[in-house]
């Protein structure tokens, strides 16, 4: 029954996250040179939080499985490799390291450990919630550092993103369409990472405990009882 | 449970399927779908040029002309004077941009034009990929899409495997930019994929996980934390001290390495119009005709010439169309799908004499009027059209003069 069970339920995780986080945060995943301080990191945890909260609630309230963020996360990660992959660099042309998708993992990880270490949602919103709107930027900067180097063109500074934006032409997506650094924050300066990544985590417990709920509504909807 | 299996699949493929092949970033160039007035009254391309039109994997092309924002631009379309992209229509990357400019500034970033104003551009670009493309200039107005320039076949040839790109930071290292950074960013997401995997392996062995613990869960209600063995605790702790030491890690041997960075830069660039002396001719259109049934555009003018020399017509343009004058220019179609009509402009009334007011009329006959669309524009709410006239002294020298007002059809049902 598992062997079932398991295999269609990664399916389904991939299908409906990726085709919700194509909609949700789309441009910001797809290119490196959206992924600013401002509102990539703050737009990626509200759209993220969606599956791990719905079915983490599933998962923990009907089978005691610390597993919503964790395998949620990891068959997006899974779908977003693979669409990459053939659309955008076999199909597209891109070059792969201008259309790499980020790092969430850790992030799942975090929600469902919180979850079996405190056994409640309560906790793990406000702890794990948190966390996983705070660290992402942290989290991906490992992989997304190098290509924030500057460099110069024809007597622009730019960072190596930017010149691939430019570079790697995209005729349905010129430059005034990215929606980066745009925001009153820009005037604090270096510490505009830190703000966003605080502001981030607190609209992010809010934003779990919001889906939890839909999952808990989920759960009392008679056509899914009628299904389970 | 059969059925639901059934149903889940029959719902599952599809989306799927859907997911993988959703979004494809390619775009198609559709000039002739956009509507005539978009295209006559937005943007003015001027000889368009490729440097070459047939290269090798590496080498170079440039793409080069004039381009003259219509005064007649259009109220319900946001307009170019707010913000514009210089772009490049191609089938997805098949050419690395290596420099584009307008009157000699780098248009890197966004920007905005003038209207009435003539930009001379020259974008630079060096073959990618193996393939014949239509390569067309295209200004992207922001709120109001792109706007399409004339499409040049250029066909690039030689080894894909062979193409380079390279670039320098400011920290002096040489950088590959097909793959910099790829070896890094796979290296960390397979760490942190096996990491996620090993949590989801750890519940797996756990197997059969799906029916019994679901039993027991509803079996044990409120004491289903029961569930939870200590060595579950203890893996839970592990993954949670073990992710955020690699999150931590992560992030200080990303500073370690690449201690100097900067944020994306955006911000618009400033273009200065180019300093050129006032044409010295002025038109005013009294009446413009189309006859559908002769697809022939018959236009008059009173033109002032204010110069010293006696000039004439060779060329009117609109939409992307050219009528030359074949008495004073000789342009030939650069390949089968240059939208030149070589001897389509017929010229009463001209010279104008130097110093003098004449009255000058023009037709323009040809079928491109029908089968680039244009006739279309007759069902328009707002039947006003605008076209480029070139004028030429007896010296050569061109004078590029703007005109625009409203179409009147002619079915030729009265006779004229
Ligand atoms: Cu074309």
């Amino acid at each position: 029954m598992d062997l079932l069970i398991i295999p269609l339920i990664v399916l389904l995780f991939m299908g409906i996250f990726s085709f919700h986080f194509a909609l949700l945060v789309g441009d910001w995943d797809y290119w490196v040179d959206w992924r600013d301080r401002r509102w990539w990191p703050l737009v990626t945890p509200l759209a993220l939080t969606v599956l791990p909260g719905v079915f983490g609630f599933l998962l923990w309230d009907k089978l005691r499985l610390p597993l919503g963020g964790t395998l949620t996360i990891l068959c997006l990660t899974l779908a977003a490799w693979i669409s990459r992959y053939l659309n955008f660099h076999l199909f597209a042309d891109f070059p792969m390291n201008f259309v790499w998708p980020s790092t969430y993992i850790g992030l799942g990880l975090i929600l469902d450990c919180m979850l079996l270490l405190t056994r409640s949602f309560f906790w793990t919103g406000l702890f794990g919630g948190f966390t996983f709107g705070l660290l992402i930027y942290p989290l991906n900067w490992s992989i997304l550092a190098p290509f924030q180097v500057p460099l110069e063109l024809n007597g622009t500074m730019l960072t190596v993103a930017d010149l691939m934006g430019y570079e790697y032409i995209r005729t349905a997506i010129p430059e005034y369409v990215r929606i980066i650094e745009e925001s009153t924050l820009r005037t604090f300066g270096a510490a505009v990472t830190p703000l966003t990544a605080v502001f981030a985590g607190f609209l992010n417990i809010m934003n779990y405990w919001f889906w939890l709920w839909i999952g808990y509504l989920g759960t009392k909807a008679v056509w899914i009882r009628k299904i389970v | 449970m059969k059925t639901t299996m059934k149903l889940l699949c029959a719902f599952l493929l599809p989306l799927i399927a859907f997911c993988v092949i959703y979004p494809s970033p390619s775009v198609a160039h559709g000039e002739r779908a956009q509507m005539p007035q978009l295209r006559m009254r937005t943007v003015h391309w001027i000889d368009v040029e490729a440097s070459t039109t047939k290269l090798a994997v590496n080498e170079i092309v440039k793409i080069s002309g004039k381009f003259m924002p219509s005064k007649y631009w259009p109220h319900h379309v946001d307009s170019i004077e707010d913000t514009a992209y210089l772009n490049i229509g191609v089938p997805g990357p098949s050419f690395v941009r290596l420099d584009s400019r307008v009157n000699g500034v780098p248009m890197i970033r966004s920007t905005s034009f003038r209207k009435g104003e003539v930009y001379d551009f020259e974008i630079t670009m060096k073959a990618r990929k193996v393939g014949r493309y239509h390569v067309h200039t295209v200004i992207n107005v922001k709120g109001a899409g792109p706007m399409i320039g004339p499409g040049i076949w250029v066909e690039v040839t030689g080894d894909e495997a062979a193409f380079v790109n390279t670039a320098e930071t400011l920290l002096g290292e040489t950088i590959d930019l097909e793959s910099y950074g790829l070896g890094n960013v796979m290296a960390w997401s397979a760490l942190w994929f096996a990491v996620g995997l090993a949590w989801f392996v750890y519940w797996l062995t756990k197997c059969p996980i799906v029916v019994p613990r679901f039993k027991r869960a509803r079996e044990l209600g409120p004491e289903a934390d029961q569930m939870i063995t200590t060595m579950d605790r203890r893996m839970g702790g592990i993954f949670l001290t073990l992710t955020l030491s690699l999150i931590v890690g992560g992030y200080v041997y990303a500073q370690e390495r690449w201690p100097i960075t900067t944020p994306l830069q955006t911000g618009k660039i400033d273009v200065p119009p180019l300093d050129q002396p006032p044409t010295p001719i002025a038109i005013k259109l009294i009446e413009a005709r189309y006859r559908i049934p002769g697809r022939s555009f018959r236009m008059e003018f009173d033109v002032v010439n204010d110069s010293d020399r006696p000039v004439t017509i060779g060329e009117f343009a609109a939409g992307n169309l050219r009528f030359i004058n074949a008495d004073v220019l000789d342009v030939k179609p650069k390949d089968e799908h240059d939208l030149v009509a070589s001897d389509a402009l017929r010229v009463e009334g001209a010279p104008v004499a130097a110093g003098a007011t004449q009255r000058v009329v023009i037709y323009a006959d040809d079928a491109m009027w029908e089968t680039e669309r244009m006739t279309t524009m007759i069902s328009s709410p707002d039947a006003v059209v605008a076209g480029v006239l070139s004028f030429f002294d007896d010296a050569g020298e061109r004078h590029l003069v703007e005109f625009g007002g409203p179409m009147i059809p002619d079915f030729g049902m009265v006779p004229r």
